[in-house]
């Protein structure tokens, strides 16, 4: 009978090995109307809302399968490319060229949700206003010391996201409109994910960060940069300009059941219900 | 370990036979159904075993194929010996990561092969039976804490225990990492040198006290000697297990392409620095060659350590 429990056992492990592998084989199988298989990857940052739209969207119709996961933006539009994934989250549009990555031929982008992002520091900081250019000079390395930007005799610790990072090439372009950053240091560190970025700036005393509002927590300050607060308010008025639309990728103009799935996204229900209850800001609120 | 099964095989079919005879008229149906049943059975386990090689080997051949392709780019020189890990610049020079990862084991093991030692001698011989069968199940208990724990424990309690003690700003670098994973390696190296002191035989310890000398004598001068092939067992062990040890690492170290100049600045090794960069690199690139290729990397050290294991495994078994 042991060997039976085994060879059970092991039926059981192939079955799921190369279940797995026909399952990223169909994905391309094209979609009748509103029945087939969506297979979306990308950005961890779109994630929930992902999520919370395929949950919605499987009510409405219960023929289409779903399946969402996340490693990462640049593996949004990578995925669709090599035809792993119908959909490729990412934050930023890949249809354009953006610091560090090259655009992306053949597909197209899809606006879903606005993301705003903050500079964020350690509550023992008494900076709370930086400029741009004060920005810059943190990140690139030339200012080491916050006396030099109007706070205490003490070295700065910048925490940074990885290279690749959606958040990170956003923060790039909108907060320090393209600059450098350092890569090495004494008192700098990159961290692996939006919570490690929050658990890094929240318990290094004289740390500056970068991170999405949703995340900013009352154990940390967001910077006003320019004067002007983080708020989803300050976004949608015009003033505070860190922030990035989330796009979908297709290959080529959506059809079928991913094209009914971005249309649910983009449709005004779902973007003044769950995605505001998400904490993101809904793309009519931006003119 | 061949001789040993084939034996049990032989015995096994000795029953066999044996119960055939004793058994009915029916016996030769019987025997050509067990027969199948044990041919089938057979060919089960080398398909298993076949199968599980074959996956070693695929895996190892799949990382050298796409790792070896980053040397089209990057001349081997400049990935060994450049410590500029510039890859949006396409500058590969891998050196800080080999080093790193070479400086944080001996660190490790630095912190952590006294102190198991000392352990294992106090479980093996200085402790009373009832303390002994309390203290190794808990020891042992530290093998099974998921090393995201140990990690998160660290970044959270250990850098700023760090931080106020050295006053530097950060704390993220060699010393945290080592520190943590002394703590992850110490039930291992301890548990199996105090397996090994255990083993001594009691013959050697009897003839040393025989002869007048003391206990701590006896100890540092015939036990642990006599122990020490299964020591170094113990140690290389916990070495392959702190060499691969990732999430735990990539928490404390700091994550920076610099060569640590102190324990205290922030840097990286091959997993940390893997972990972290895999997610976002582009498929076919160069970048996500030399990644593949650091990988191998560390698959080769792995396997370096394993022979070393078995080469001090037979050594011992002759030396026994």
């Amino acid at each position: 009978m042991k060997w039976f429990k085994g060879a059970a056992l092991a039926t059981m492990a192939l079955t799921l090995v190369f279940g797995s592998f026909s399952a990223s084989n169909t994905a391309e199988a094209a979609s009748k109307k509103l029945s087939g298989k969506i297979v979306i990857n990308g950005s961890s940052a779109l994630l929930p809302l992902t999520l919370q739209a395929a949950n919605e969207f499987k009510k409405l119709n219960p023929k289409v399968k779903i399946s969402a996961s996340a490693a990462g933006s640049i593996t949004g539009p990578q995925s669709v490319r090599k035809g792993i994934a119908d959909i490729g989250a990412v934050d930023w549009d890949a249809t354009q060229d953006v610091p560090g990555f090259k655009k992306f031929d053949g597909q197209v982008a899809h606006k879903v949700a606005v993301t705003p992002f903050a500079a964020i520091v350690n509550k023992n900081v008494k900076v709370d206003d930086l400029t741009t250019k004060q920005l810059q000079d943190i990140f690139s390395g030339k200012v080491t010391n916050w006396k030099d930007v109007g706070g205490d005799n003490a070295d700065i610790v910048v925490v940074n996201r990885a290279f690749g990072s959606g958040t990170r090439v956003n923060f790039q372009m909108k907060a320090l409109m393209g600059t450098d950053f350092m890569t090495k240091g004494n008192n700098y560190k990159e961290v692996k994910s939006s919570g490690d970025m929050k658990t890094a700036v929240e318990t290094t005393p004289n740390a500056i960060g970068y991170i999405d509002l949703p995340y900013v927590t009352s154990k940390m300050t967001a910077l006003k940069i320019n004067g002007i607060a983080a708020t989803t308010e300050n976004v949608v008025n015009g003033k505070y300009k860190v922030w990035g639309y989330g796009y979908y990728m297709t290959k080529g103009p959506a059809t079928g059941a991913v094209k009914a799935f971005i249309e649910y996204v983009q449709s005004k229900e779902f973007q003044n219900g769950s995605l505001k209850k998400l904490k993101f800001i809904p793309l009519s609120a931006m003119k | 370990m061949l001789e040993t099964s084939s034996t049990g095989a032989t015995a096994a079919q000795g029953e066999m036979t044996h119960s055939l005879k004793s058994g009915t008229g029916r016996g030769f149906d019987r025997r050509a159904r067990l027969r199948w049943a044990n041919k089938t059975f057979k060919m089960f386990c080398i398909a298993c075993a076949v199968f599980v090689c074959l996956v070693l080997f695929l895996i190892l051949f799949f990382m050298f194929r796409t790792g070896v392709l980053t040397f089209l780019d990057v001349s081997p020189l400049e990935f060994f010996f450049s410590a500029d890990w510039t890859p949006e610049e396409d500058r590969f020079g891998a050196l800080v990561f080999i080093f790193g990862t070479f400086a944080l084991t001996a660190l490790t093991l630095l912190i952590a092969v006294p102190v198991s030692i000392f352990i294992a001698i106090f479980l093996a011989e200085l402790t009373p039976k009832w303390l002994k069968n309390m203290l190794r199940p808990v020891i042992d208990l530290l093998v099974g804490i998921p090393s995201v724990v140990y990690g998160y424990l660290g970044f959270t309690l250990l850098i700023p225990a760090i931080r106020s003690v050295t006053g530097t700003s950060m704390g993220d670098g060699l010393l945290a990492a080592a520190l943590v994973l002394a703590i992850m390696v110490l039930p291992t190296i301890s548990r199996l040198s105090d397996d090994a002191i255990t083993a001594v035989p009691h013959k050697y310890i009897q003839a040393s006290y025989a002869l007048g000398a003391t206990r701590f004598q006896t100890i540092f001068k015939v036990t642990l000697p006599a122990a020490r092939s299964g020591i170094m067992y113990a140690v290389i062990l916990g070495m392959a297990r702190a060499i691969g040890e990732t999430m735990a690492v990539v928490m404390v170290i700091g994550n920076t392409p610099q060569l640590a100049s102190s324990l205290l600045t922030p840097t990286s090794v091959l997993t940390s620095n893997i972990v972290m960069q895999i997610p976002n690199v582009e498929f076919d690139s160069t970048w996500n060659n030399a990644l593949y290729l650091m990988g191998f990397i560390l698959l080769l050290i792995s396997l370096l350590m394993i022979v070393a294991i078995r080469f001090l495994e037979r050594k011992g078994a002759r030396g026994a």
